[in-house]
């Protein structure tokens, strides 16, 4: 008998137990509201028909905090309606499993912000396709990580963003595509990804509970 | 290596599909049939299974209810279920600290 049954065990046993603690119940709002706040970002940019890094900032940053913030009430309101910490040791794990390619895709971006203003003139949006393309990975990177403690249709999820990052990346070397809007392909894949994932959890989880 | 400590694991929770069941229920409150075969990827047959033998050995609660017109099946830890769970994992921890070197 392999001496390291009993330690595997308790590791599988850990896993399995984080996994379902997250909020899974959340998820499926969290996700449409993520994709939804996406959605109209990505709408609001191309209206503006302004690709340069300032405009890009100016949008998506205030994007993402809208979405982390509304996550972060979305996942309170459950934990506290299903009498779980809001702060669990699960959601540290997550948490810790989001950060590392979550602060390389921060700390690139950043650096391709800096360079990008130093550099273009406004218009200019050379910057822009491959600063999706970070994102992207990054992002999908992350929710790959975290979905050891999540449900398996995160890391599902997590692998389009890595495709798309990868078919974007080819997109770059084609001009007609590498001048494509920023904020279209932000709101699109962003915005599109989280939204048809939240409705698909949304319904799988409404209507299949029967045993 | 003590052969005392292997006797007294719960063979009913020591099966692999049954440990799995009873660690996801032990991370939440509940969680319904449909949660638990996608969380543990067990077929309903299977799962069916195991949740019965669980339910007669008094370890699970089964509660089954009506959710826009379709049945819901949740499943959760009974007091004794959750104390045999405790009991089987501080077994396999004693285990794992008789291994180390």
């Amino acid at each position: 008998m392999n001496p390291n049954w009993a330690e595997e065990n308790l590791q599988t046993i850990r896993t399995l137990m984080e996994r379902s603690a997250v909020y899974r119940r959340a998820l499926a709002p969290t996700l449409i509201f993520c994709g939804v706040i996406g959605l109209l970002s990505g709408a609001f940019g191309v209206w503006l028909q302004c690709d340069d890094a300032l405009v890009a900032i100016a949008i998506w940053l205030p994007a993402a905090i809208v979405s982390v913030a509304g996550a972060f009430f979305l996942m309170r309101r459950q934990a506290i309606k299903d009498s779980e910490p809001v702060w669990s040791a699960p959601t540290r794990r997550v948490m810790a499993a989001l950060f590392p390619p979550f602060f390389v895709g921060g700390f690139v971006s950043t650096l391709f912000v800096i360079v990008s203003c130093a550099r273009c003139r406004c218009g200019d949006n050379q910057f822009l396709a491959p600063l999706a393309v970070i994102l992207f990975f990054s992002y999908g990177c992350g929710l790959h990580s975290a979905s050891q403690f999540m449900p398996r249709i995160i890391r599902s999820m997590g692998w389009q963003f890595i495709v798309a990052g990868c078919f974007l990346s080819l997109c770059l070397f084609h001009d007609d595509l590498r001048d494509k809007s920023f904020h279209l392909l932000m709101g699109g894949v962003f915005g599109g990804l989280h939204l048809a994932y939240g409705i698909y959890l949304y319904f799988t989880e409404k209507k299949n509970p029967i045993a | 290596m003590n052969p005392e400590l292997f006797l007294q694991l719960d063979r009913v929770i020591h099966e692999k599909g049954r440990l799995a069941i009873m660690s996801a229920l032990a991370g939440t409150p509940e969680l319904s049939f449909t949660e638990l075969r996608d969380t543990l990827e067990m077929t309903d047959g299977n799962l069916t299974t195991h949740i019965r033998i669980l339910q007669e050995e008094g370890f699970i609660s089964v509660a089954k209810s009506y959710q826009n017109n379709r049945s819901l099946t949740t499943c959760s830890l009974t007091k004794a279920g959750r104390k045999a769970f405790t009991g089987y994992i501080d077994l396999l921890e004693q285990i794992v600290r008789q291994n180390k070197p």
